[in-house]
């Protein structure tokens, strides 16, 4: 909500101003084309037609060809629809409306670019990530780019007022994500991960500054060494186990399962709008794994059909069997659907057993998979009778016929998935992952050029870009950390 | 010639008729009885010495006040100069023309760079002093100073006037009142009074009120700061025993050799005054649980040690090393105090046990077990006044044209107090004639470090450099230190010579030159190779490599590249210098290409000035907490990017803070429209004045 406000009052303030007044105040100001390039995504978070994900700064028409390789930059100040893609990995991420304003005619009197794409979290999220993999870019910090607007008499006196509240709001509520996320497991990591580096740059600080004239103890540099090296794989692995990231780009993976024709493939079509998979009260008509992306309660999501669990039929459907053992191995979420009315079936306590009472219990490593348990054809059921079985877990009930119980699940599945994507009602996660990633690849990249420095002071110079990529996410990185830290743990001086 | 009287002893009186005095100076000088200057140091040690010569070169007249005109350059704690950090500060100076590093290039008898095997950034030129060579030297510099007179006498009191309008402050300094009664009259007046700020001497539980041993502190001066309403800390810091060098017994001890070549300090020098064979060593030895036994034992005798006043954590006195890190051996450095002095100073030792206990302790100490101690060690106790009340220009926001420069500000060592006294010195020049203060910001030196640090973030120990404390470490290298200041001192201050100046035009445009035929020299990395078998080129690279690139390597420096392609580099190591430091710009080429980008930004936030009248806390239609308020209105930042650095100043606050700068912009264009022909009158006055 915050970013809302702040993108509507900073487009208000830029909307009435006439080019020329833009341009009178921009003489004297500073010349564009100096320090780094920023982006942000500028329109509100959430659900929304339309994203509009800004960059400003000298790499901004870099930033541009890049993604809208290979066309050139579009004629200055008109709107062109171009194909986006990752520069990495040439995947296209969207179509999408591409503006370019040289500087000084732009919002911050550098050159900037917008992109307006999809709203979907996915697509934002992708072009995020693509844009901080371009050299030279990097997140916004919180005001930063009404502070280069400012910097170059881009906005009047009058335009701002109120601003300072705007973007104290704004730092909160970046201080508040950063808390949120630092709470969780990364937090977590990237506090232990800042602290080792912070402890290793102290000691080669240590070793530059005082390891001629006092006796620091035999193996200081070594140790940095080999503390970094550990850092680094980590931090590798870290970014290596990508599927937390790709969740919000392909969306969480659901999947559908249970014991042949409990009606999977009817609820799958119910929850994706249209006839993805054929339905027949025939046990075992689907075979395979039919995949389909779908929006489920705002968040995207790959949706697969499987076949119905059972033993003993012919090659084909046990193919289709194993296919879907396999696939719910992989889900982030399972749905799991049976009879309402067929629940003393051999088949369906075979899944009950199998399937649903082991999601529900935590594995040893903490992590249990996320399940709903759907009990299907409610309509089937007597009016007021009795419910099921009092031993069934948990669970909802619906009718994919007459669509009785669809709103409960939709809610269930919002409440679920936000859990697996992070919600984007309670903050911009899509940003600060892309600072996330963005700062943990920098910090990773600088601990690659400390392996390579030919001197100690290139060595330390390495450390210092990786620790400052770190605390960047974590708070904290002052030199008078690094001091504290030689005193604490050297005798040195005269 | 100026007669005065009653006011000390005039040791010297030197002006040459090289930079005629200001014509409103020459009136005011009519005025019988009370001498009048531009500028008046006050007092004579490092940050002293470099504040008056360098207010003389700017063509200041300037009057330097001091206890004791032969304590001019004393070296009063420990007999070097230099290291990391501290060499990188030192070749600041030397930039901007400043004196110690030409002085000790005069007076060094064991000179050895620190780090050599670190990268040339972290390189930490260093000396061993003569500590009489040094005084005799920068007593004859500062006596041959044109411009530049110096006077013994105590200062007592400042004289006050009314503040000139245009500036805050609630006051503006006149000049200074002596012990005797007696006045001198000055525009600009620099303070540099050290650990002499009511100066207590300890010695184990004897407390002597002194600035340095056998030296008067000043009292009366201290108050007068106080009451003027300026916020007062205290430091403490100490120095070792003085040991016979006959009594010790050298041959059991590891021996350290100095350079050879000796590295000269100045950037115009080519060699340093001692023959490199006539070098003398220093030797090592090291602490034992004994040592640790008498400190522990005796710490009821230590009045130093059990005060709360801050002392230097990189410093530390043997007390504090062995309560803070117990059953360890501690490096004792025994370093020679001159050609002919028959003193060693143990660096590592200093104490302030007892004299008797001292003794003892030495004597537990292997090679020293016969050592005779000549003077004892002792603590010293003094005020500072919390630098967070003086401009980036060190001129101090209560008192107009009122400057502090080096332990004042709660600094510590001879090279921090040399580089703050060069700047108080061309800044209080400039004040006089009425022009823009010379700043270096944190992004063009050590010193804009040091003095960024002290005056936004203020200090509670005494302030030594690091070369950690430096976020653009590889750009600011003792290397490039001309080419970083020695323009811009020669444009703007006026504190370079003509000679110097030359030097380092010659030196960037050889540099510049150098550099592009090396990026334009290109072959394939097999032809390299073969070109220069020695370096460990890999030939899988299919991209070919600049001459520049090769150069990185660490086989290949000039000589090796110039002999493989004589032609055109052979004349590119016909200047050592030269060719070094091309290897240097070659090593750090490409991290440098990243850093000027963050260098930049950071430039940016210092390009918006924030008005100095601003009054922070009555500030209207602004949100700021109170809190930022305060510490905004106490460290009073001149920019932008002075501002972001104190710490609790959100960016709610700098954009707040913005508005400001850009209200002010557009009044200042307002002003200067009107006053555009006053500014050319001005211009050719200067013009004048240069020829």
């Amino acid at each position: 909500m915050w970013r809302g406000l702040w993108t509507l009052v900073t487009w208000a303030a830029h909307g009435p101003r006439s080019p020329r007044s833009c341009m009178r105040q921009a003489s004297g100001a500073p010349a564009p084309g100096s320090g780094a390039t920023i982006f942000a995504l500028s329109s509100g978070q959430g659900r929304c037609g339309i994203a509009v994900i800004r960059t400003s700064g000298p790499a901004s028409g870099h930033a541009l060809r890049s993604l809208t390789a290979p066309r050139d930059v579009p004629p200055p100040r008109s709107a062109c629809l171009r194909l986006l893609s990752d520069p990495r990995t040439g995947e296209p991420l969207d179509r999408a409306l591409v503006l370019w304003f040289p500087g000084p005619q732009s919002f911050t009197g550098e050159d900037c670019a917008e992109f307006h794409v999809h709203g979907g979290p996915a697509v934002v999220s992708g072009v995020l990530q693509a844009l901080g993999s371009v050299p030279g870019l990097r997140p916004a910090e919180a005001g930063e780019f009404t502070r280069r607007a400012f910097a170059h008499g881009k906005l009047s006196l009058t335009e701002v007022e109120g601003l300072a509240d705007l973007i104290h709001a704004e730092t909160e509520a970046q201080r508040r994500q950063a808390l949120r996320q630092l709470d969780g497991e990364l937090g977590h990591l990237c506090r232990s991960w800042a602290e080792t580096l912070t402890k290793a740059l102290a000691h080669v600080e240590a070793y530059i500054d005082f390891g001629e004239d006092d006796n620091l103890e035999e193996g200081v540099l070594e140790r940095a060494d080999s503390e970094v090296r550990e850092l680094e794989v980590a931090l590798g692995a870290h970014l290596r186990d990508a599927r937390r990231g790709q969740r919000l780009r392909s969306g969480a993976h659901v999947v559908v399962a249970g014991p042949p024709n409990a009606g999977k493939s009817s609820l799958v079509n119910l929850l994706s709008r249209k006839p993805v998979s054929i339905v027949s009260p025939e046990p075992g008509t689907t075979r395979d794994v039919l995949e389909t992306p779908v929006d489920l309660a705002g968040f995207p999501a790959l949706l697969s059909d499987t076949a119905g669990l059972r033993e003993g039929v012919g090659p084909v459907e046990q193919e289709g069997v194993r296919r879907a053992r396999e696939r719910l191995e992989q889900a982030d979420l399972i749905l799991a659907v049976l009879d309402a009315s067929d629940l003393a079936s051999p088949s369906s306590c075979n899944f009950l057993d199998t399937v649903v009472t082991p999601a529900g219990a935590q594995s040893p490593n903490g992590s249990s998979q996320r399940l709903l348990l759907v009990l299907n054809k409610s309509d089937l059921l007597l009016p007021r009778g009795p419910e099921p079985s009092p031993d069934v877990p948990p669970h909802l009930l619906l009718s994919c016929l007459t669509g009785e119980g669809l709103d409960g699940l939709l809610e269930a599945l919002r409440k679920e998935l936000a859990e697996v994507c992070g919600d984007p009602a309670t903050g911009p996660p899509l940003l600060t992952r892309a600072r996330h990633q963005h700062h943990l690849q920098s910090c990773l990249d600088a601990l690659g050029l400390y392996k390579q420095a030919k001197d100690l002071a290139l060595a330390a110079e390495a450390l210092r870009v990786a620790r400052g990529h770190l605390t960047r996410l974590t708070g904290g990185g002052g030199t008078e950390e690094i001091l504290d830290l030689i005193f604490r743990d050297f005798c040195v001086g005269k | 010639m100026f007669s005065f009287r009653g006011c000390g002893r005039w040791v010297a009186a030197s002006l040459t008729k090289q930079h005629p005095p200001s014509a409103r100076l020459s009136g005011e000088n009519a005025a019988p009885g009370t001498p009048r200057f531009d500028v008046v140091v006050v007092g004579g040690g490092h940050a002293g010495a470099e504040a008056a010569a360098a207010a003389a070169r700017c063509g200041s007249r300037t009057l330097l006040l001091t206890h004791r005109a032969d304590a001019i350059g004393q070296m009063s704690c420990n007999p070097s100069f230099g290291g990391i950090g501290k060499g990188h500060l030192m070749r600041e100076v030397d930039a901007l023309d400043g004196l110690c590093c030409r002085i000790c290039d005069q007076s060094g008898v064991h000179y050895k760079v620190l780090n050599r095997r670190k990268g040339p950034a972290v390189w930490g030129l260093r000396a061993q002093i003569d500590r009489k060579l040094y005084k005799q030297n920068m007593q004859k510099e500062i006596l041959n100073t044109p411009l530049l007179t110096v006077q013994e006498g105590a200062v007592e009191d400042l004289i006050l006037t009314e503040p000139e309008p245009e500036h805050t402050g609630k006051c503006r300094v006149r000049g200074v009142v002596l012990v005797d009664g007696s006045t001198v009259f000055a525009e600009s007046v620099i303070l540099t009074t050290g650990t002499f700020l009511r100066g207590m001497m300890v010695i184990g539980l004897e407390m002597h009120p002194a600035g340095r041993l056998g030296d008067q502190p000043s009292i009366g001066l201290a108050q007068t700061l106080e009451r003027l309403g300026f916020v007062v800390g205290r430091l403490k810091t100490g120095t070792p025993p003085r040991i016979a060098k006959e009594s010790i017994n050298f041959s059991i001890l590891n021996k350290q050799t100095p350079d050879n070549p000796p590295t000269p300090f100045s950037f115009i020098h080519e060699t340093v005054w001692i023959k490199p064979e006539d070098q003398l060593p220093c030797y090592l030895t090291h602490t034992n649980p004994r040592v640790d036994e008498i400190v522990l034992e005796n710490l009821h005798l230590n009045s130093h040690v059990k005060e709360t006043t801050r002392g230097p954590r990189y410093c530390p006195s043997i007390e504090s090393k062995v309560l803070r890190f117990p059953n360890r051996l501690h490096q004792v450095w025994l370093e020679p105090e001159g050609l002919d002095s028959g003193l060693i100073y143990p660096q590592g030792l200093s104490v302030t046990l007892p004299a008797e206990l001292q003794e003892k302790m030495i004597t537990c100490i292997r090679g020293l077990e016969k050592a005779k101690m000549v003077q004892p060690g002792y603590g010293v106790q003094y005020d500072y006044l919390d630098p967070r009340q003086i401009t980036p220009s060190l001129e101090t926001h209560l008192v107009q044209r009122l400057f502090f420069a080096g332990q004042i500000n709660g600094t510590t060592g001879y090279e921090e107090a040399a580089a703050q006294g060069v700047i108080a010195g061309i800044n209080a020049s400039l004040r006089v004639r009425r022009q823009p203060p010379f700043i270096i910001s944190r992004t063009e030196g050590y010193i804009g470090v040091l003095i960024d640090d002290l005056t936004t973030l203020g200090t509670n120990e005494p302030y030594r450099m690091f070369t950690s404390r430096a976020e653009f470490r590889l750009s600011l290298r003792p290397d490039n230190a001309d080419s970083r200041l020695t323009f811009r001192g020669y444009k703007e201050a006026g504190c370079v010579s003509q000679q110097r100046y030359e030097r380092a035009s010659w030196m960037k445009s050889s540099l510049e030159e150098g550099i592009s035929v090396l990026k334009s020299i290109e072959f394939s990395s097999s032809k390299w190779k073969k070109l220069i078998p020695e370096a460990s080129i890999s030939v899988s690279k299919s991209l070919p490599l600049r001459a520049l690139d090769v150069l990185k390597y660490e086989e290949v420096d000039m000589e090796v590249l110039a002999k493989a392609i004589p032609e055109p580099l052979k004349k590119y190591t016909e200047c050592r210098e030269l060719a070094q430091r091309l290897k240097i710009e070659a090593t750090y080429e490409s991290v440098l290409f990243h850093q000027q980008q963050e260098i930049k930004e950071v430039q940016r936030d210092e390009a918006l000035q924030l008005p100095e009248d601003l009054d922070y806390l009555t500030l209207r239609d602004v949100s700021l907490s109170y809190e930022v308020r305060e510490k905004l209105q106490f460290s009073r930042p001149l920019t932008i990017g002075a501002a972001s650095r104190i710490p609790g100043v959100t960016p709610a606050a700098l954009i707040n803070l913005l508005r400001f700068v850009k209200t002010t912009q557009q009044k200042q264009a307002a002003v200067n429209e009107l006053s555009r022909t006053d500014q050319c009158l001005c211009d050719t006055d200067k013009l004048e004045e240069r020829q």
